[in-house]
């Protein structure tokens, strides 16, 4: 019950950063979207010991376990765009897949190589 | 207002289903991203009710997207020695998956003989949505279109990248981390958590460099193809 709780207020935490991260963006005509700034924001009151991390460690958990439920209503939208789908649709899908495939390969392999030689060298 | 309340208890009961049925049975096309959303779409289509009344109480999950991105910050900090140590590799495979990205996304729009206005709506759709979203407006694109293409890239990454993974034998967290990160966005992020917790923040790390990159050299590499 106690951990609920904490992991409530930690979540409205977040929430309240989100939305300071979104008013800073519009009032600084930042080029950047509000995420991004709030990224760095709480990483910097992290880095410099201005929050502890088990402050709000149990908040973020849960935000970013359950992070995939938060997609599901804009996944939902898809259903607003039908004339889209029946005209390009599939052309649209393997583009999409093809490119994916693409960089799943380059950057996955360039990544894979790397770390391999990193762990031959250290051995 | 009922009727919001309804939809917001409906979707989280419908996601939370089918985590359960994707926790006894984890086979890719059965992860809660795809199924939920066809559940969910086939009773709205069944009951007649538009996309903008489910929205008005399913949009108090979305609000929560941002709160949710701003939380990797706290897996970034966590995980900083890994970072700083595999700064390389991170930075290499990144720019060169976004670029990939971009060009080939553009160059198989432009194949298939759809108008510029698509291609440049497809091509940012590896960034994260707030950034695709504002460099296909940058770059002549329609907005609304590219935040669905950036989507469905997350849905196909999240169903790929794990074969993927497999038939390369990717089995570094670092190159895990990147692969899903660098493809699939936040959707990437939260398969690369299901793999551990250092490939989680990787991607982490991955998808914000990814974001940053497509925001630098979209506006360039558009040109090869106007």
């Amino acid at each position: 019950m106690k951990s609920l709780l904490r992991t409530i207020i930690q979540v409205l935490f977040f929430i309240l950063l989100a939305k300071l991260s979104d008013s800073l963006v519009i009032w600084l005509h930042l080029p950047i979207p509000g995420s991004i700034v709030g990224i760095i924001f709480l990483f910097a009151l992290l880095e410099f010991k201005i929050i502890r991390l088990d402050w709000i460690e149990l908040g973020s958990k849960w935000l970013l376990s359950e992070m995939l439920l938060f997609f599901i209503p804009a996944t939902v939208s898809i259903i607003n765009y039908k004339s889209l789908i029946a005209a390009n649709g599939i052309q649209i899908l393997i583009s999409i897949i093809g490119s994916t495939l693409l960089v799943m390969l380059c950057a996955g392999m360039i990544a894979q190589r790397i770390s391999e030689r990193k762990e031959r060298n250290a051995a | 207002m009922m009727q919001s309340i309804f939809w917001l208890v409906f979707t989280i009961a419908i996601y939370g289903a089918a985590k359960r049925i994707y926790r006894a049975y984890p086979k890719v096309y059965l992860t809660p991203l795809l199924t939920t959303p066809i559940v969910i779409i086939t009773i709205i289509a069944l009951s007649g009710v538009t996309f903008d009344t489910y929205d008005k109480g399913a949009i108090w999950l979305s609000d929560l997207v941002e709160p949710a991105t701003i939380a990797l910050a706290v897996m970034l900090y966590k995980h900083l020695d890994v970072l700083k140590k595999n700064a390389k590799a991170i930075i290499a495979s990144v720019c060169c998956g976004a670029i990939t990205a971009f060009l080939t996304t553009a160059e198989l729009v432009h194949m298939f003989g759809l108008k510029y206005d698509l291609m440049a709506s497809l091509a940012p759709r590896t960034a994260t949505t707030p950034i695709a979203v504002s460099v296909s407006g940058i770059i002549g694109g329609v907005p609304t279109i590219t935040a669905v293409a950036t989507l469905i890239t997350g849905l196909v990454g999240l169903t790929l990248g794990p074969l993927i993974v497999k038939w390369l034998r990717i089995n570094s967290p670092i190159a895990q981390g990147i692969l899903f990160g660098t493809s699939a966005h936040s959707a990437g992020i939260s398969k690369a958590f299901e793999y551990n917790a250092i490939a989680g923040s990787i991607a982490s790390l991955a998808m914000m460099l990814t974001a940053f990159v497509t925001l630098l050299i979209a506006p360039w590499l558009i040109t090869f193809f106007q």
